[in-house]
């Protein structure tokens, strides 16, 4: 039996954080497998912490605000001190379902991939996911160049919802990019020659808060992410 | 070069090699961030001293006057030192991050055992 955990990294979700965790429970009453689950509080100024605590919710509040990056990191070390052999990345503002992952852990327990996906360009529906034009060609440029770099095609870089295997957790835990870490993260696997597999999954949009990428601070994004992408060194490769 | 240029840059360089080995001896900055401050102070303090012999070399390599070779010197070496300084602010930055995870992973522990402990 595989030990999987949730890692939710939570930055001011104090409106949906509880939602998230009831729908995570609710799910692992119904379900043969149990999800554990952890929320990484990123120094939250709100209530989230308050919260986190009255409901008993496992938690890790980071002592000081680190951004997305470091936040989920911190809970790829705890997956790899606690011996967990799959660790999903969950998004702790309601965009990710619950009832998707058991696609995202299939391929991993299967072996047939080590890192999978959850991907909203994959679905032909797409009336779950609304993003603006801007932002699905940033999506595709970051693609391209992830293409170019890798030989690999990953549609949805930015996708926050992945699951990955034992193998995986080690190399985070180690080094995972701190800037812009989903799509970086992915040439990283790729790179070091990790098998890296798309899963359609269903995305709802946001309940609440706001998104980490805002529209005037999208091209300064894009340049950054390709930038990287582009200047990630052959060391990595294994 | 008039005097009073010559005389300008002595008092300055001679005031920031004073200020940077009060730093050093104080403890303030590391030798290893001092030395190219200590560099530029005494390049000035040649330069101001040999003011005939550093215009030859200013002429040689294509500057026409000494003082825009003075001027050139410190912004490659101001550049340096940004770069630096640049470095040594993202290896910081890497180790902060490093702190902070592990002291929450550690006081998460923590609380694990003390809620533990109070239950038994």
């Amino acid at each position: 039996m595989n030990k999987i955990i949730l890692i939710i990294p939570a930055y001011n979700e104090e409106e949906t954080i509880l939602k998230t965790i009831e729908k995570i429970k609710s799910f692992n009453q119904k379900s043969k497998i149990i999800y554990d689950y952890l929320v990484i509080n990123d120094g939250s100024t709100d209530a989230t912490e308050d919260i986190l605590t009255r409901n008993g919710v496992p938690h890790i509040t980071l002592i000081h605000n680190l951004g997305i990056g470091g936040a989920v990191q911190t809970g790829y070390k705890y997956a790899l001190e606690n011996y967990y052999d799959i660790a999903v990345q969950f998004d702790g503002d309601g965009q990710h379902d619950v009832k998707s992952i058991e696609f995202l852990l299939k391929p991993i327990i299967n072996n047939t991939a080590d890192m999978t996906i959850g991907s909203r360009f994959i679905l032909k529906e797409k009336d779950n996911f609304k993003s603006s034009l801007m932002r699905r060609c940033g999506i595709k440029l970051i693609s391209l160049v992830i293409k170019l770099k890798t030989k690999k095609t990953i549609l949805d870089t930015t996708s926050g919802f992945r699951a990955v295997n034992r193998n995986i957790i080690e190399s985070f835990s180690e080094d995972y990019p701190t800037e812009y870490p989903e799509p970086i993260s992915t040439v990283y696997a790729l790179k070091k020659g990790y098998r890296i597999e798309e899963i359609p999954a269903k995305m709802h949009s946001r309940e609440g808060g706001t998104s980490s990428i805002t529209s005037w601070k999208s091209i300064y994004y894009m340049i950054n992410v390709i930038l990287s992408i582009l200047i990630i060194e052959r060391s990595k490769e294994r | 070069m008039s005097w009073n240029l010559r005389l300008a840059i002595f008092i300055f360089s001679l005031g920031l090699f004073i200020i940077i080995i009060g730093f050093l001896r104080s403890k303030k900055i590391p030798i290893k961030y001092a030395l190219v401050w200590i560099l530029s102070s005494i390049i000035l303090f040649f330069v101001a001293l040999t003011p005939s012999f550093s215009s030859g070399i200013a002429n040689r390599i294509g500057f026409e006057v000494l003082s825009n070779l003075v001027v050139a010197i410190f912004l490659i070496l101001l550049l340096y030192i940004t770069l630096v300084l640049t470095m040594i602010v993202s290896d910081q930055r890497k180790k902060m991050i490093l702190l902070i995870q592990e002291i929450s992973l550690l006081k998460q522990k923590v609380k694990e055992v003390e809620i533990h402990e109070k239950k038994s």
